[in-house]
């Protein structure tokens, strides 16, 4: 018998198996389950990164893809909290990628499933759709959405999103689109492509226009791609491999010619995805190369910052700040301290760390919406850390993030300015009151 | 309905759909803990939410007589939570509930699930913390702890976990609560509470701990001091010693695992270095400056190549990580590994360096060092790549040959790790067949049918009752009427 | 062992008549073994003739616990006097049972090192001190008995020798036999030797003493100490009619002790240094050589303090009020009911918070008529222990908890 004929009876096809050398790594220490999201809320190994790790050991060894193993790991966030905690160098973001992978491949969803994944792929990865979305409720009447996600029990979740969103942006029908170039203040030190994102294009435009007003200010020239697309964060952490690679190559071809030395993304989640587009397109002789070079001048808006280093004035803001690390920046991209030293450059700030602060708030892209309960306790875990801290505004640089932090902490009775960390630098480089930045709830 | 069935049954009746695992996918996530190379597919896991639930669960176990093995986080290194394929693996990861920390009783009372790190951080706002912190202390359980008696790298100066546990609710292997000692100390009776710390799960399960806290230190120092050998690093640590001074950890590493941690967690540790020891004073300021001269003093006379003092708690962290990261970093520079845990008396460590060399040597199996090397306690890291034929079996012998090692040193074969199922074979070796018979007599009086994690610890249980030349018969006091046998 | 070495072993102890009595019993005989092998042979003997033994070494607690149920041989184990071991490298040390723990300190001393338990009782032997848990003042820093006892060697019922634990401080290979004899008062086994964990001597030492208003004013000012950062070796209480006084012991460098009792004396004002311990430090209330008093130990919560040194009263108490354990003398003239009453209110406030209140030491006629231990959790387990290592009931039976 061969190798074939064994792993034929497991788990996984023979495309991309969750890889045996990688799983091997893993010693079974457990210093990745306070880490993990899933294991604080519910405290069962299958649930934990060690326990989806054996599933797939599971899987490889010949056990069928068992409705319980799917469950599991679609119970992951994907937060990557494990991979930064973990002493043996595991690489789980790898592992869980390419099992998702095969899940959608091999595994039958019963159909309420199926609709709600639809839903969630039809909207999210299109800026186009969500823009619209921005009137949520009418979007959902007029397709008739509602019933189905109400059926689903996932409307409740939703709508307080989707008006919180409304709150949060009253002008943004008006907002106008970002020109294609911004030149740079003063001596320019670089020219770098922008990458706007759905959610934050969709409903967060004041936060691209800080970015490129920042990035100007600091001597970039800004170039803006049209037609951008997705970056198929969504696709590929949930499986759907080859809708990624198609978003990931329209990327590529977008910022291909555009002559810039780096690609600057303000969104974490985006920015871990930009980061693996080799891997993700390693298979497909046309764009691996390609891809290498793409994903070696992807940077977090916060690295780009702390690699040029300030030449802008800082104006003082008067505020205690608690920063909020996003999941896909600190433990998919290991971006922890730049964000919290140009937070510091700013005279005035008083930076607070938040407890527990490596543990996932919930968001965790769609996460909030396919498995809204153990969201919640997140997102109510995290806003109680939050709110611990005193402080007077919360910064992060995700948009899912902030979104689902900001509901929790409005559930709970508080009151607490949010606001992306580059709208924190843009305030003080144009020396913005800081009441702008505490009156911002969401 | 089999006996299995019943339990099964007597669980879903007792707690929520998910805290009753039969699915097989599932059912083998639990099949090891954190000594991976043993595996049991538990029949039933249960994951009570109270001590009732888990009670009434080992009531059950006990009409049934279905054995049962409890567990907390699974980072165990010695198998000692490895499952019973006939029983049921009780999961105390839902009993993690931190019931009271009093600052004037220098107290906290907690669940057995509890993160050890978890208590600390909870002792801290009031200037406390609970001093012993094995290795794993950020994932592993209080009741683990307690099952384990851990030590951790400061239990030099503070002692292991039986030294801060005063109290705890214990369910017997009849399923019976009782509480074994308290808030004060020195309960009237039998030390019960210091027989069950340490026996790895086989006399019951505690349900609630009650345990010291420590003052937070004044003052903490701490040293990464790099020699060009382990003999250095040797005489460094008896120097200190011998002086009366007593820190709260003197821990070395060897170049081995100093690149393995290197590796792992770029640590930065010193360039070049044969061994380092990472010491750390606490205390009040005026005691740990005082030390803290003559430690610097001793690690020069003994020919430190560089004495680096962490000034800010990141660095003490950076210093610790690689420390307490060693096991699992070892990984990154070998396929696979056996970590060992040997204890041997101090003043042999120089002696039983330079033999596991030799061992190593002799056998081509590389051995990498950590230690705390302020109590003997040795973990070498027996290094192998199993796809290799027979290097699995080399390094097993090798291993073995470092336990030999410590028992003619006049040691002991584990020192915070454990019996579990890994080192029972070895017990004979240790103990006398009647020291190993009188330990039999504890486990009788608690667990008479031995259903309480069984095969563990003692290779080849005699059955209780079972007693040589047990004189029979009833006493004459008994039968005159003056004494009760009870 | 063959019979020859047994026979050899046998006539080699000496037997004398009693001129002891345990708690008002007069023993059949006393055996004098001199070494482990001998102690075994005696209990092979005893067992096989189904005789009660009750082990003993100088003898300076045989009136504490309950009178034995029958005390065929008084087994001295004062021959076994021996420090056989001493590591001073691995801090550690190992005595015969018989040896007064006078003398193992004062050996381990010449290498600058102690054990750090401190001899409440004068005279009093390892082993005795072991079947009692015995403590005092430096239980604060070092613990008590179970806390550096590392190693045993025993002799059960059935003359079985065994031992437990070993000559490392850290050990975990198996159940921590040792700890269940620790306080044991003889009933499981007769210890023959013992390995304990050294500490290196301090360099310095001082004792800050101040007198307190009150019983909260004492608990106020235990409770400052404890939680400052003195890090004291002990912190002792002295309830009498002469007043309540609090005594805190610092050690370590001298420069640091210097420092930490200054910042004592700021904690504690009014207080007053010295180079040398108070008046009775170190030592139980009560005369241990006279029948004139009942001895009783209580055990409560930090924070219970207060409370229980209004419930000692007018008797007052000393002990480690940095602990929770002290030790109140109860004049034996009192009538009957009046002690009765005493040890009722002292149990029910060291209940409240947490503690007991067990009766150590009286007149042998006054132990028949109280009840010296109060209330046992766990009776039910330590039973089933007693049963498994003395099936017959025949070591020290009746002297301990719930008729053991």
């Amino acid at each position: 018998m061969t190798d074939i004929d064994i792993r034929n009876l497991g788990a996984f096809d023979e495309e991309h198996p969750p890889d045996q050398q990688l799983l091997d790594d893993c010693v079974h220490c457990g210093f990745c389950l306070p880490t993990c999201p899933t294991y604080l809320l519910w405290g069962e190994e299958m649930d934990s990164p060690r326990g989806r790790l054996y599933l797939m050991k599971e899987g490889l060894e010949g056990d069928p893809m068992s409705d319980s193993m799917v469950q599991h790991w679609d119970n992951c966030l994907g937060c990557m909290s494990c991979v930064t905690a973990c002493p043996s160098g595991v690489r789980y973001d790898t592992l869980i990628e390419q099992t998702r992978a095969q899940v959608e491949r091999n595994h039958v969803r019963t159909p309420k499933e199926k609709a709600l994944r639809s839903l969630i792929f039809a909207i999210f990865p299109h800026p186009k759709r969500l823009r619209a979305m921005r009137g949520p409720l009418r979007l959902l009447q007029r397709t008739g959405l509602d019933r189905r996600l109400r059926s689903t029990g996932l409307l409740d979740r939703m709508a307080p999103h989707l008006a919180a969103m409304e709150r949060l942006t009253p002008t943004i029908t008006s907002a106008e689109p970002l020109p294609a170039r911004v030149p740079a203040t003063g001596e320019r030190r670089a020219v770098v492509g922008m990458l706007t994102g759905c959610v934050q294009g969709a409903f967060f435009p004041g936060v691209n226009a800080a970015t490129a007003r920042v990035l100007a200010a600091e001597g970039c020239d800004v170039v803006i791609p049209r037609d951008q697309g997705c970056c198929g964060a969504l696709s590929v952490h949930n499986g759907r491999e080859q809708e990624a690679q198609a978003y990931a190559r329209r990327i590529i071809d977008a910022f291909e010619d555009a002559g810039v030395e780096h690609i600057v993304i303000n969104a974490a989640g985006c920015g871990s995805t930009l980061k693996d587009y080799a891997r993700l397109l390693a298979d497909d002789p046309a764009y691996a190369a390609k891809a290498a070079d793409f994903e070696s001048r992807v940077r977090d808006i916060a690295e780009i910052l702390d690699e040029l280093g300030p030449v802008a004035e800082r104006h003082p803001l008067d505020l205690t700040i608690a920063y909020h690390d996003a999941c896909h920046l600190a433990h998919a991209q290991g971006v922890r301290a730049q964000p919290r030293a140009l937070l510091k450059g700013i005279p005035g700030i008083e930076l607070r760390e938040i407890a527990e602060g490596e543990i996932c708030c919930g968001s965790a892209g769609i996460y909030n919406i396919l498995n809204p309960e153990p969201a919640r306790e997140l997102g109510e875990r995290k806003a109680r850390n939050i709110v611990a801290t005193g402080a007077e505004v919360l910064v992060t640089a995700n948009p899912g993030c902030l979104l689902q932090v900001a509901s929790a902490i409005t559930a709970q009775g508080h009151q607490l300015g949010m606001a992306h960390l580059i709208e924190v630098l843009d305030a003080s480089i144009s020396g913005s009151s800081p009441e702008v930045l505490r009156s911002r709830t969401l | 309905m089999t006996p299995l069935q019943r339990l099964t049954a007597t669980a879903r009746a007792l707690l929520p759909e998910d805290g009753v695992i039969t699915d097989l996918a599932r059912l083998r996530t639990y099949e090891c803990d954190g000594l991976a190379h043993y595996r049991v597919t538990p029949a039933l896991v249960v994951i009570p939410e109270t001590a009732e639930q888990l009670a009434e669960i080992v009531r059950c176990c006990a009409e049934e007589q279905i054995p049962y093995v409890a567990r907390g986080s699974g980072t165990g290194l010695s198998g000692g939570s490895l499952p019973h394929a006939e029983g049921v693996l009780v999961v105390t990861s839902r009993l993690r509930a931190i019931k009271e920390v009093r600052r004037e009783d220098q107290r906290a009372v907690v669940e057995p699930g509890v993160i050890n790190l978890d208590v600390t951080r909870a002792a801290t706002p009031e200037g406390y913390y609970y001093a012993p912190d094995p290795s794993s202390q950020q994932i592993c359980s209080i009741g683990g702890n307690v099952a384990e008696n851990s030590g951790g790298a400061h239990c030099l100066k503070y002692g292991f976990t039986t030294n801060h546990v005063l109290g705890a609710e214990f369910v017997t292997a009849a399923g019976d609560r009782v509480r074994l000692g308290g808030d004060a100390p020195d309960s009237p009776g039998y030390d019960l509470l210091g027989a069950v710390v340490g026996s790895e799960g086989t006399l019951g399960i505690v349900t609630e701990v009650t345990v010291r806290l420590v003052r937070l230190p004044e003052k903490v120092v701490t040293l990464l001091v790099g020699f060009d050998s382990t003999d250095r690093a040797g005489a460094a640590v008896s120097a200190i010693i011998a002086a009366g001074i007593v820190p709260a950890a003197i821990e070395m590493m060897d170049a081995l695992a100093i690149e393995a941690a290197e590796a792992a967690v770029s640590c930065n540790y010193p360039d070049g270095a044969g061994a380092v020891l990472v010491i750390e004073l606490d205390g009040p300021a005026a005691e740990v400056d005082a030390e803290y001269a003559d430690v610097v003093r001793f690690c020069e006379e003994t020919g430190a190549f560089e004495i680096r003092t962490a000034k800010t708690p990141e660095e003490r962290f950076l210093i610790w990580k690689g420390r307490k990261s060693a096991f699992a970093a070892v990984g990154r520079i070998s396929p696979d590994y056996i970590v060992q845990d040997g204890v041997i008396p101090r003043t042999a460590l120089p002696e039983v360096l330079r033999a596991i060399t030799e061992l190593s040597e002799r056998s081509g199996v590389r051995v990498a060092n950590v230690f705390h090397a302020g109590d003997g306690n040795l973990h070498p890291l027996v290094l192998f790549d199993d796809a290799v034929p027979g290097a699995g079996d080399a390094a097993e012998e090798v291993s073995r040959g470092i336990l030999d090692l410590c028992l003619q040193h006049g040691g002991s074969i584990t020192g915070e790790h454990g019996v579990g199922a890994d080192k029972a074979g070895h017990m004979p070796k240790m103990h006398a067949a009647d020291d190993l018979d009188t330990m039999q007599l504890v486990r009788c009086a608690f667990d008479p049918d031995r259903i309480s994690n069984p095969g563990k610890i003692f290779p080849t249980p005699r059955l209780c009752g079972e007693r040589p030349g047990r004189r029979q018969g009833a006493h004459p006091l008994q039968q005159a009427g003056i004494a009760e046998v009870f | 062992m063959s019979d020859s070495l047994a026979g050899r072993a046998a006539s080699e102890a000496s037997v004398s008549r009693p001129t002891r009595s345990i708690s008002g019993v007069t023993p059949g005989r006393v055996e004098h073994p001199t070494s482990t092998a001998e102690v075994a042979e005696i209990m092979r003997a005893a067992a096989a003739a189904g005789e009660s033994v009750v082990p003993t070494g100088a003898g300076t607690k045989l009136d504490w616990g309950s009178p034995p149920a029958s005390a065929d041989i008084l087994l001295d184990l004062s021959a076994l006097d021996q420090v056989s071991e001493h590591a001073s490298g691995d801090l550690i040390a190992t005595a015969g049972a018989g040896t007064p723990l006078a003398q193992l300190k004062e050996h381990v001393a010449a290498a600058d090192q102690r054990l750090a338990l401190d001899e409440v009782v004068p005279g009093t032997t390892v082993g005795g001190a072991l079947a009692t848990n015995t403590s005092g003042p430096l239980r604060m820093l070092a613990g008590t008995m179970r806390d550096l006892l590392i190693g045993v060697t025993m002799v059960r019922a059935d003359g079985v020798v065994a031992k437990a634990g070993g000559k490392v401080v850290k050990n975990v290979a198996g159940y921590d036999v040792g700890k269940l004899l620790v306080g044991s008062y003889g009933t499981l086994a007769v210890v023959t030797e013992a390995t304990f964990r050294l500490h290196p001597v301090p360099q310095s030492r001082r004792w800050v003493s101040v007198a307190a208003r009150d019983s909260a004013h004492a608990a106020g000012l235990t409770q400052a100490v404890l939680h400052s950062q003195t890090v004291p070796s002990a912190l002792e209480v002295d309830a009498s009619a002469g007043g309540v006084r609090v005594d805190v012991l610092v050690e370590g460098r001298p420069e640091g002790v210097v420092g930490r009792a200054a910042v004592l004396s700021a904690l504690l004002p009014g207080a007053e240094t010295s180079a040398e311990p108070p008046a009775g430090w170190g030592r139980y209330p009560w005369n241990d050589t006279a029948d004139s008093h009942l001895g009783i130990k209580v055990t409560f919560r930090l924070s219970g303090l207060a409370d229980v040194l209004e419930a000692a009263g007018e008797l007052g108490l000393r002990g480690s009020a940095g602990v929770g354990v002290a030790y109140v003398a109860v004049p034996a003239e009192r009538e009957i009911t009046e002690i009765r009453a005493i040890l009722a209110r002292l149990r029910e406030t060291t209940g409240r918070h947490g503690g007991s209140a067990v009766v150590l030491d009286a007149p042998p006629a006054l132990e028949q008529q109280l009840d010296l231990w109060g209330p046992v959790p766990a009776l039910g387990l330590m039973r089933r222990v007693k049963h498994e290592f003395d099936p017959d009931h025949r070591l020290s039976p009746g002297r301990f908890v719930g008729g053991i």
